[in-house]
């Protein structure tokens, strides 16, 4: 390979590595942009290194106007913008394929490298994830060394030379860089909006229908990750809310469509919870909290009537933000007769049997709390098994589960139980998000993954408002205290359940899960909060864009002083040998006394002229001279002639 | 772009004054000092700023770190590139090594030695008289000897008499072409330019005669007649290498019976012609005659060379003529 890369011409070379360079920075966003684009990139790079080998000409600029047009229109007909991120990389790859059909001279191929680095640069805005930050500090080292490389004329320069040149010059500007990533004042908003980004949601979803094929998210991905300000909830109080459901169509429980603008008055009580939520992207505008959240940042997020947090924009990147909850909470008002209505409402024709069992045990019951005891009691004591792998379901699934297959998970014992509470006229409803965390004590945070997706039901009970009731953890008690993996039954399959029993496994996943979130929340959230309180550990309080610019030009000096000192040692002559060195400096000591050596002299010359000039010098002047010539004409120099002639110059007063 | 050029000449030239008085006339050698080295971003450098600028703001505004980062890396580089660019041409050493003299129409060459001790190469160093700019050449670095490199700058010589080379910049835009570095010399290199010489040479030869310097005493036709102490000008064919070997000095051998025609070309035989068509003419019969290594003398007024021949004799002519006022 080596070999046949050698025997090609410089030009040959050079556009062999910028097509490297930006096949480098186009593979991140192979998944990003039409396949098409991809093809049409790669046929025009290949197209291109024929016409260098073989001599072709290139096309001419009619047709590469022909392109261009294509290429733009293309883009519009399929994004229908030019605008925003996906639209701006496609043209951006189809702009990079079209200049390689124009490549001449070193300015097309540097400018097709600084199109490279805007590439790269693109797929950042994409993913800022950790395991991102080689490859993208590998392409950014290939495409400066590439940059050098293309900028050599004298001498083809290899590559593995650019490359370690350039190395040694990224190595020496990280300290700036980085400090100016610290220091750079950060601004809180934005200066335009941003195009919404089109992207599949993930996570849970806004509609349960239990008893079609297993839908639960059997993912070991992470819905978010917690940081407690104190310490976290216990096991059983781990409810995290997302969305909640009211309408049920006999089958299907969904989000209604109309908005109800009284939100009951809670009245919290316990212990408070702080803490902040680092949010995976899911494309939804849900925000996870601890049921209940209590106080959440107002500019960002609303919540609504049904105590759901909402954020203002769809999380399409990852987000944090920070919410006080309480776990203990009562509310005092009353129920609106809309909320009551919609959330008592069952389809009349459906699951007959459930509605006569409801009728039954409310008749036993008339009290609310009692009726919901004996319904969790019908769970707990008759045959009902948790399961991933229920079967499926008649057309009236609860009537189907709760007296023919008995098996289920949460959404099964969700669906059963909210649906007996509105035939027996409880208000009830369905929430779904996650429940449990693993905690990682290398982080001192909670991991919530999409396996810990859980849905539960809320009654209304007059005089305490809306009380959250988990069917599932009377069934599987197990299932709310340590997780999936310990209710479900042995030969399931469980996320994570292979490697269960291995406790360095284990380890090292929790340690590199920490080292991703200490990344999201110190390198990828780092703003002007966490700027300021950085500083303020530093000793700095309360900066601002000021002082941090101050603190910038004062670090840019000094990285200026520390470079030109470092290069001019690198640049600094060859060492001179001893007589030479002795001698030039006798030569300043002189020059700076008014006697500086004419170009044209030599020593002897030069030291009888000064000697002339100064008689009182005369003796050491004219025995620095014989000691000169002997050092430099002699046989071997000795070294008492040397340190004599040194001490003679050190004398000299001038 | 011709337009702003003339638009910023005025400038240019105050420029130039300002830097010629700032630094004063170099010596031979010179040795670069950083104070002397100027380093602007060429269009690329500015092409990248701009770049990196809409890289901030984009990243700003999507408030992604990482981008931002990448841009403050891609910044710092540069930072670092210019101060590469800056070192790359302090310390280097210039001298000037030789001149040639040319004919007018060709072109000056004036060879200037680059030399570099330090312990790092230099790359891509380029001279640059107004209108021209050389190859780039590469200095490695200095190992026990400091590495040098000649190259020659070509100034156009139009008219004949001395071409001076007031000023040229060594400069480089080594390591990734964002920033050019340069340094402006006042060497005060001068080159003498011959006048052109005439495309046909008017005949008969003038003013033949056969006493001249370089050939006196008897001559015979080819045949041997002695030798005679050396004189400055004799033909070196005719030197007695043998009789120089066997240590008697240098003697001339004398032939009797050559027809030895020594010319005097004269400026007063080109009755009727211009000044300019007279030298080109007497330029073109010393050429002719030095090629067929025949002895001349040269007259014009107020110079008077005998007849002698060789390359200094040549030169000495040539020169007389380069430099004849008028």
């Amino acid at each position: 390979m080596n070999a046949f890369l050698r025997q090609l011409d410089d030009p040959t070379q050079r556009l062999l590595w910028v097509v490297t360079a930006l096949a480098l920075s186009l593979l991140p966003h192979v998944a990003n942009v039409p396949i098409w684009i991809v093809l049409f990139a790669a046929v025009t790079a290949a197209w291109r290194i024929a016409a260098q080998v073989r001599g072709w000409k290139l096309p001419p600029k009619w047709l590469r106007i022909v392109v261009v047009v294509l290429a733009v229109v293309s883009v519009l007909a399929g994004y229908r913008t030019l605008n925003g991120l996906e639209a701006g990389t496609a043209l951006l790859v189809l702009m990079a394929a079209s200049k390689l059909l124009e490549t001449r001279d070193r300015r097309d191929l540097t400018v097709l490298l600084f199109i490279s680095f805007v590439l790269l640069f693109a797929a950042l805005l994409y993913e800022q994830g950790l395991m991102q930050l080689p490859y993208m500090l590998v392409a950014v080292w290939l495409l400066t060394a590439t940059l050098m490389r293309v900028h050599q004329t004298t001498s083809r320069m290899p590559m593995r030379e650019a490359m370690r040149m350039t190395a040694k010059m990224l190595l020496l500007s990280l300290p700036v860089a980085v400090a100016f990533f610290l220091l750079f004042p950060r601004l809180p908003g934005q200066f335009w909006a941003l195009p919404a980004r089109a992207g599949a949601t993930s996570g849970i979803n806004d509609e349960i229908s239990p008893g079609d094929v297993s839908e639960l998210s059997l993912s070991s991905g992470i819905a978010f990750r917690v940081t407690f300000t104190g310490s976290p909830p216990p096991p059983a109080e781990r409810y995290w809310r997302g969305v909640v459901l009211h309408d049920f169509d006999g089958r299907t429980w969904r989000r209604p469509r109309g908005r109800f603008s009284t939100t009951p008055t809670v009245e919290p009580s316990g212990q408070e919870y702080d803490y902040r939520v680092t949010l995976e992207p899911n494309n939804r505008n849900w925000l996870f909290s601890l049921d209940l959240p209590t106080r959440w940042p107002t500019t960002r997020a609303f919540q609504s009537y049904d105590f759901q947090l909402l954020s203002a924009e769809t999380i399409s990147s990852p987000t944090s933000y920070r919410v006080r909850s309480h776990t203990q909470y009562t509310m005092t008002s009353e129920l609106p007769m809309m909320q009551r209505n919609m959330d008592t409402a069952l389809p009349g024709e459906r699951n007959p049997r459930t509605r006569e069992l409801a009728r039954t045990l409310r008749a036993e019951h008339p009290d609310a709390v009692e009726f919901v005891q004996a319904v969790l009691q019908k769970f707990r004591n008759e045959e009902y098994f948790y399961t991933l792998e229920p079967p499926r379901l008649e057309a009236d699934s609860v009537d189907d589960f709760l007296f023919n297959t008995r098996r289920g998970f949460c959404e099964h014992f969700a669906s059963a139980f909210t649906a007996l509470m509105r035939a027996g006229g409880v208000p009830a409803r369905i929430v779904a998000g996650y429940q449990g965390g693993q905690y990682n004590p290398m982080g001192d945070y909670l991991i919530v993954r999409q396996s810990d997706a859980h849905a539960w039901s809320e009654v209304w009970i007059e005089g305490r408002g809306w009380v959250r009731v988990d069917p599932t953890a009377a069934v599987a008690p197990e299932r709310i205290e340590q997780g999936l993996d310990a209710a479900v039954p042995e030969d399931e399959p469980v996320p994570g359940r292979m490697f269960g029993g291995n406790r360095m496994v284990l380890n090292l996943q929790l340690a590199w899960d920490a080292l991703n979130s200490a990344w999201q929340n110190n390198v990828v959230e780092y703003d002007d909060t966490l700027q300021r309180s950085l500083f303020s550990t530093l000793g700095f309080d309360d900066v601002d864009w000021r002082s941090l610019g101050l603190l910038l030009t004062a670090s840019l000096a000094a990285f200026f002083v520390a470079l030109s000192a470092w290069l001019a040692w690198r640049f600094k002559p060859r060492m001179q040998d001893p007589a030479a060195q002795a001698y030039a400096q006798l030569c300043r000591k002189l020059g700076s006394g008014n006697l500086p050596r004419r170009p044209h002299e030599g020593p002897v010359d030069y030291l009888t002229r000064v000697g002339v000039a100064r008689p009182e010098l005369r003796a050491d002047l004219d025995e620095l001279r014989a000691l000169y010539v002997s050092l430099r004409y002699g046989p071997l120099p000795m070294s008492a002639q040397l340190s004599r002639f040194r001490f003679l110059v050190n004398r000299l007063k001038l | 772009m011709a337009l702003l050029r003339r638009l910023l000449e005025p400038f240019r030239r105050r420029m130039r004054g300002w830097m010629r008085k700032r630094q004063g006339d170099d010596p031979d050698p010179v040795v670069l000092t950083g104070r002397r080295i100027y380093i602007l971003p060429t269009a690329l450098g500015t092409g990248f700023a701009g770049m990196l600028l809409l890289m901030m703001i984009g990243a700003m505004n999507y408030a992604n770190n990482l981008a931002l980062g990448l841009a403050f890396l891609l910044g710092s580089l540069g930072l670092v590139a210019m101060h590469h660019c800056h070192r790359t041409l302090a310390g280097l050493k210039l001298a000037l090594a030789t001149t040639h003299p040319v004919f007018a129409g060709q072109r000056a060459r004036f060879a200037i030695a680059l030399v570099n001790d330090s312990q790092q190469p230099r790359p891509e160093l380029e001279l640059t008289d107004d209108s021209l700019t050389t190859e780039p050449v590469r200095l490695d670095a200095a190992t026990r000897e400091p590495t040098r490199a000649v190259v020659e700058i070509g100034h156009p010589a139009e008219r004949r008499g001395k071409v001076r080379l007031d000023r040229f910049e060594v400069s480089t835009r080594h390591p990734f072409g964002l920033f050019r570095a340069w340094a402006v010399l006042h060497m005060d290199l001068e080159c003498i330019v011959y006048p052109r010489p005439s495309d046909r040479a008017l005949s008969p030869p003038p003013h033949e005669t056969d006493v001249g310097g370089a050939q006196d005493g008897p001559r015979g036709d080819e045949e041997y007649a002695g030798l005679r102490p050396f004189h400055s000008g004799d033909s070196p064919r005719r030197i007695a290498w043998k009789a120089y070997a066997r240590g008697q000095g240098l003697q001339t051998k004398q032939f009797a019976g050559t027809t030895v025609i020594s010319h005097v070309f004269d400026w007063d035989s080109l009755e009727g012609l211009g000044v300019e068509a007279r030298l080109s003419q007497l330029c073109r019969w010393i050429l002719d005659a030095h090629a067929a290594e025949r002895a001349y003398g040269l007259k014009l007024p107020g110079v008077n060379v005998p007849p002698n021949v060789g390359d200094a004799h040549r030169q000495h002519c040539l020169t007389a003529l380069a430099l004849f006022p008028g």
